[in-house]
């Protein structure tokens, strides 16, 4: 029992950090119309920034938290009006075109770290690696506990964000109907550029929520373009309420699979589960997805 | 106009003639180490172009076309050893008609969806079928499996070549050719008014796919025959469909010779990388660069470069699209 609960625990913790670079995924989605295979790319990244700040600068890997958003934030900035473009440019079918460019983006991402860095295995040190929280019957390592609070704070300040503000309803509006939203005098051109480096910024921040959790190789971003996909099927595509439920769905699963039945079989559980949605109720189970 | 299309047509035929014939004596001419060359990029061309035949004249991207290669190295790879001991030829019908029952499986509930799923789906059979064939005992796990060595160049070197051709005029009949590649471009363009026009979409998507995928499974036969030994990665690795996307996008998507020129283009920068620098990891950087400056400059890919006008040219299509104003 004790552990079946700390294994539940675990996955809410984990599904929590997963759920704030969903949510940014969804946004994406809904105001670009372009699925980013380049978000595991992303996450990585934001790994390896924490690594090297508390390695190379001895700063506590929770410092680079900051630093991925305004940097990651500002090349996604830069990259969103090229995906504009692409997705809307008049070539025969934009919208495979912009996925391959995503696609592409991931390959070159994920090619230039594993020719930079090599297949070696780095994690993010911080100052509570290494210690553990005891809650009751209940042991969870304090790193993952922090990290959750973390993503929670990152999620909250989002959604008040999205629905506090006047530019949140603004990117609301645009997702939800683009034309009107641009007849409302929404610059969508703009717009996108903004969401596309918001979105990059806080999956960079996941990222370096995640190497300091487990660990970061280039090889890992597959996965977490996996669990991207997983939370945006389940959801349904562009559903950001959705996304939050899915991400900790996919958390839990992941900690139980890998508990009772052994890690190696965990993505073949993601997959299979994915694969079923896909077939059963392809606008995710939520209903809400386009 | 006609005398000149005719001329034109006579050229071509002369010239894949006089290509056939070059290919035919090839093995004769080179040393065993580019001969291996040839062969691998005979079959990238092949693999390429049955990645096309889906992604190209139907518009549906298939981002897990490896494990319709892996199924196929797989099948041989299990029938020709222990017991069942099959000879090679035997395999690659059996392989086909495995690769074919699954793509009939998968394809028939995921074609209805809407393209960005069906890319996460199909993606997501292949990985399935990778992490499958890394937990079970009958494939070998990580480790993999053998196969009974035959170790002559040649063959496996014609075994691609007419691999290839065959693949190639398969394309050239049903998608260039007939009424099967009408509807299939048809569907590509506008699928609901395809669907108005009384085409069955849903039948004609399915056809496409269970071609595509069964084109695939016979070089991964032969793949799997010609390297002896396979392993999950080396077969169902995310980095072939990698490299077949990548080689049609660059050839040109939903042209007959894009993929040959892409295929053929790639896989010897490959092998260069490899023989002066013996590094992969920088020839995944130099794919994802390709992929990007072709969307981004070249979306006709190299086939779009050379279209006729008024042929089937990608970039003649666009320069039309963009004469008409465009409707979307």
């Amino acid at each position: 029992m004790d552990l079946f609960l700390q294994t539940l625990l675990n996955g809410l913790l984990i599904g929590g950090v997963i759920a704030t670079f969903t949510i940014a995924f969804q946004l994406t989605f809904g105001v670009l119309h372009v699925i980013d295979f380049a978000v595991g790319g992303w996450v990585v990244l934001g790994g390896y920034l924490g690594y090297y700040m508390a390695s190379g600068l001895g700063l506590d890997g929770f410092l680079a938290i900051p630093v991925a958003f305004v940097l990651f934030g500002a090349i996604g900035y830069l990259l969103g009006p090229v995906l504009y473009n692409v997705r809307n440019s008049r070539t025969a079918r934009p919208e495979l075109m912009a996925l391959a460019l995503t696609f592409g983006l991931f390959t070159l991402l994920r090619g230039g770290m594993l020719t930079a860095w090599g297949f070696n295995t780095r994690s993010v040190a911080t100052a509570l690696s290494g210690e553990s929280l005891t809650l009751g019957p209940v042991t969870v390592p304090l790193i993952r506990v922090a990290a959750a609070l973390f993503a929670a704070a990152i999620a909250c300040s989002l959604f008040l964000f999205l629905y506090r503000t006047r530019y949140g309803l603004a990117i609301r509006a645009t997702a939800e109907n683009r034309n009107n939203a641009a007849l409302m005098g929404v610059n969508i051109r703009r717009l996108s550029a903004n969401v596309y480096g918001l979105y990059a910024g806080i999956t960079a921040m996941a990222g370096v929520l995640m190497g300091a959790i487990y660990s970061v190789n280039p090889e890992v971003g597959l996965r977490y373009t996996l669990f991207a996909f997983f939370v945006a099927v389940l959801a349904g595509l562009g559903s950001v309420g959705g996304a939050v439920v899915a991400a900790l769905l996919l958390g839990v699963i992941e900690a139980y699979v890998s508990t009772y039945v052994g890690s190696s079989y965990s993505l073949l559980a993601i997959f299979a589960t994915l694969f079923l949605v896909l077939l059963i109720s392809p606008r995710g189970i939520l209903r809400r997805g386009l | 106009m006609a005398a000149h299309a005719i001329r034109t047509r006579w050229l071509g035929f002369l010239f894949l003639a006089a290509m056939l014939v070059v290919l035919a004596v090839l093995p004769w001419a080179i040393n065993n180490y580019w001969l291996r060359i040839a062969t691998g990029a005979l079959m990238w061309a092949g693999l390429a172009c049955s990645w096309n035949m889906l992604g190209g004249y139907a518009g549906y991207i298939n981002f897990g076309h490896s494990a319709f290669f892996g199924l196929g190295a797989y099948s041989s790879a299990l029938l020709m050893n222990d017991p069942f001991g099959l000879p090679f030829l035997a395999t690659i019908p059996a392989g086909m008609a495995v690769t074919a029952l699954c793509a009939v499986a998968i394809g028939g509930p995921t074609l209805r969806l809407r393209g960005a799923y069906f890319a996460i789906a199909t993606w997501a059979f292949a990985e399935v079928l990778i992490q499958f064939a890394t937990v079970m005992d009958f494939t070998g796990g990580t480790g993999g499996i053998g196969l009974p060595p035959f170790l002559n160049e040649r063959f496996f070197y014609f075994a691609m070549l007419v691999a290839a051709v065959l693949t190639y005029l398969v394309t050239w009949a049903l998608f260039e050719r007939s009424r099967f590649g009408l509807k299939v471009k048809a569907l590509r363009d506008h699928e609901p008014a395809a669907e108005a026009m009384g085409i069955n979409t849903a039948l004609v998507k399915l056809q496409a796919f269970v071609l595509s995928a069964v084109a695939a499974s016979v070089f991964g036969s032969i793949f799997a025959y010609w390297v002896t030994f396979i392993n999950p990665k080396s077969v169902f690795g995310g980095d072939i469909t990698d490299q077949m996307v990548v080689m049609v996008l660059l050839g040109g998507l939903g042209s007959l010779w894009g993929p040959a020129i892409g295929g053929v283009a790639l896989f010897v920068v490959n092998r260069l990388i490899w023989m002066n620098w013996g590094d992969t990891a920088f020839y995944i950087a130099i794919l994802g660069a390709a992929i990007v400056l072709v969307v981004l400059f070249l979306p006709n890919g190299i086939a779009g470069l050379f279209a006729r006008r008024g042929g089937n040219g990608a970039l003649a299509k666009a320069a039309e699209k963009l004469v008409r104003g465009g409707e979307r």
